[in-house]
């Protein structure tokens, strides 16, 4: 039963048929009560004359027939037809499921469980229908159509929790970029002011914090399309054999810019040979910018350390600050675009989660995980693991497999 | 000059966003107004700053990590300082929520022409206001 798929009530009758067999309305009664007697499955036959069904004959009925007084004396020797149902219910295959049982429910008490003659549109013999197939067919075709309202309303659900999402999203991308856009404004206005007073000191320092806001807000529009096209699956992924411990040096060389001048020390430690990565070097040092530049950040004095080594089966360059540390129950919302912004009005940390959410999922697109783990008020280590098949060193190719 | 100064009304601004600390400053100061902004990550030192500058009007980012603007307007309600909300977002629940906490209005960041006209609006209206609220809650 369960290889039926119903997807509603309102299947054909064609596709449920149960048996074709079938006699010539001429038969013997005798012969075909051997027939009922050898095959104890069969439970109806139809009479067909030139292919069009004429009668039915079902085993109870005729058994009934033939053990009562004289029985077999009385038809024995006659026709089939004479002691057959000349009138059964007769469907086309397309009718309706629904429609069919309820025309079989209508039909008088006696005859209420007698099968049903299908046949095709030009009205020949198709087969035969057991209105015990109907009735199981017709509770499994409600309880798929209950299954299938449930899955319908849960996706209902899921949907508009999406959309909530979206808009949530949409409302936040709009307030990160307002900042910028609002700092340009006012900027604009106070360059004016200057050049009305023809102050060259000012012009130049309000142009230099103009130049930076522009930058910041193309910054949030990079990343907000990287994360679009994360989304729709079109973020290419280019691979290329390079050196692991120089974009680490690379990035390190940036978060000391970045750091300005706190007192943060950046410290760089990997294995003194060239450690060699078949990866999409972009992605791989977006991400660990990412991370030292999210460091420089939220750390106010102490060290950030980038490290690189190989664990196990793994390269893994682990960033780790002396900052301020993430709270444990805030841990898990970090990988989630606005995942610190619940909502604009109750802001509790700074920041869009844009960046971790980006390397988050291009760590995934380049084959590694990141993960995070942190005391608040301590520090916090992210880490950033590539399998190792993906490793080569000078010389050789390190492959567990 | 000593004099000069102390006729000079004193506006506080709090955010969380040096760049908008600074625009919001050289934007509003001119010879009749000072403006001492304070950057607060965490709302830290809100209150005090305010007790110790006794300012003419506070302006308060509505959503600062940490502490958000709301809070921090229960806490100067109760100090009976006069502030105006100041926010990115332009929104009606905002003002709805200015209104709720008591704040002297609302000023959508970026729009500089209502910043100047709100600021100077209220500062010229503004004679014993605080102090005749005062009294009113003392004596309710």
């Amino acid at each position: 039963m369960q290889s039926v798929i119903v997807q509603d009530h309102a299947i054909p009758v064609g596709e449920l048929i149960t048996s074709t067999e079938l006699e010539l309305p001429q038969t013997i009664v005798n012969t075909v009560a051997e027939r009922f007697f050898s095959t104890t499955t069969l439970d109806a036959i139809a009479l067909v004359e030139e292919k069009k069904p004429v009668g039915l004959v079902t085993r109870t009925k005729l058994l009934f027939a033939m053990f009562r007084r004289f029985g077999f004396e009385l038809y024995g020797k006659n026709p089939i037809l004479s002691i057959a149902d000349k009138t059964p219910l007769i469907v086309p295959e397309n009718k309706p499921l629904h429609e069919v049982i309820d025309m079989a429910l209508e039909r008088p008490p006696q005859d209420i469980y007698d099968e049903i003659i299908v046949v095709y549109p030009d009205g020949s013999y198709r087969g035969l229908l057991s209105i015990k197939q109907l009735v199981i067919q017709q509770s499994n075709a409600l309880a798929n159509n209950i299954l299938q309202k449930e899955i319908a309303s849960a996706r209902a659900q899921e949907l508009e929790k999406i959309s909530q999402v979206k808009s949530q999203f949409l409302a936040n991308v709009t307030h990160e970029l307002r900042s910028p856009v609002n700092a340009i404004i006012g900027l604009a206005e106070l360059l004016r002011m200057a050049a009305e007073k023809n102050s060259m000191e000012q012009i130049k320092e309000r142009l230099a914090f103009m130049i930076s806001s522009a930058a910041n807000l193309r910054a949030i529009i990079t990343n907000i399309l990287d994360l679009s096209k994360i989304e729709a699956g079109k973020m290419d992924v280019v691979f290329q054999t390079v050196n692991a411990s120089a974009i680490v040096a690379e990035v390190a060389e940036t978060t000391r810019i970045l750091v300005g001048k706190k007192p943060v020390s950046v410290t760089v430690s990997a294995p003194a040979t060239p450690i060699m990565v078949t990866t999409d070097p972009i992605k791989l040092r977006q991400i660990v910018m990412n991370l030292a530049s999210n460091a420089a950040k939220f750390t106010e004095s102490g060290t950030i350390a980038v490290t690189l080594s190989i664990i196990g089966n793994k390269l893994e360059i682990a960033v780790t600050d002396s900052g301020m540390g993430i709270k444990e129950e805030h841990l898990d919302k970090l990988f989630t675009a606005f995942g610190q912004i619940e909502d604009a009005k109750t802001k509790q940390h700074e920041g869009t989660g844009l960046g971790l959410t980006i390397s988050k999922n291009f760590a995934e697109l380049i084959g590694g995980s990141i993960s995070v783990s942190s005391v608040f008020g301590k520090g916090t280590t992210f880490t950033v693991a590539l399998p190792l098949q993906n490793i080569e060193r000078q010389g050789g190719l390190y492959n567990a497999e | 000059m000593q004099n000069k100064k102390s006729i000079k009304k004193k506006v506080l601004v709090v955010d969380d966003d040096e760049m908008h600390l600074y625009t919001t400053k050289e934007l509003l100061q001119d010879d009749r107004i000072e403006v001492i902004t304070h950057k607060s990550k965490y709302g830290i030192g809100v209150t005090n700053l305010v007790r110790e500058l006794q300012p003419d009007l506070i302006l308060l980012d509505v959503n600062m990590p940490g502490l958000s603007g709301d809070k921090l307007a229960k806490l100067l309600r109760w100090r009976h300082s006069p502030f105006i909300f100041y926010s990115s977002n332009d929104e009606d629940s905002l003002r709805e929520l200015a209104s709720r906490h008591g704040a002297k209005g609302y000023i959508c960041k970026g729009d500089i022409a209502e910043l100047k006209n709100r600021v100077n609006t209220y500062l010229s209206e503004q004679v014993s206001t605080p102090l005749y609220e005062h009294i009113l809650t003392k004596i309710m």
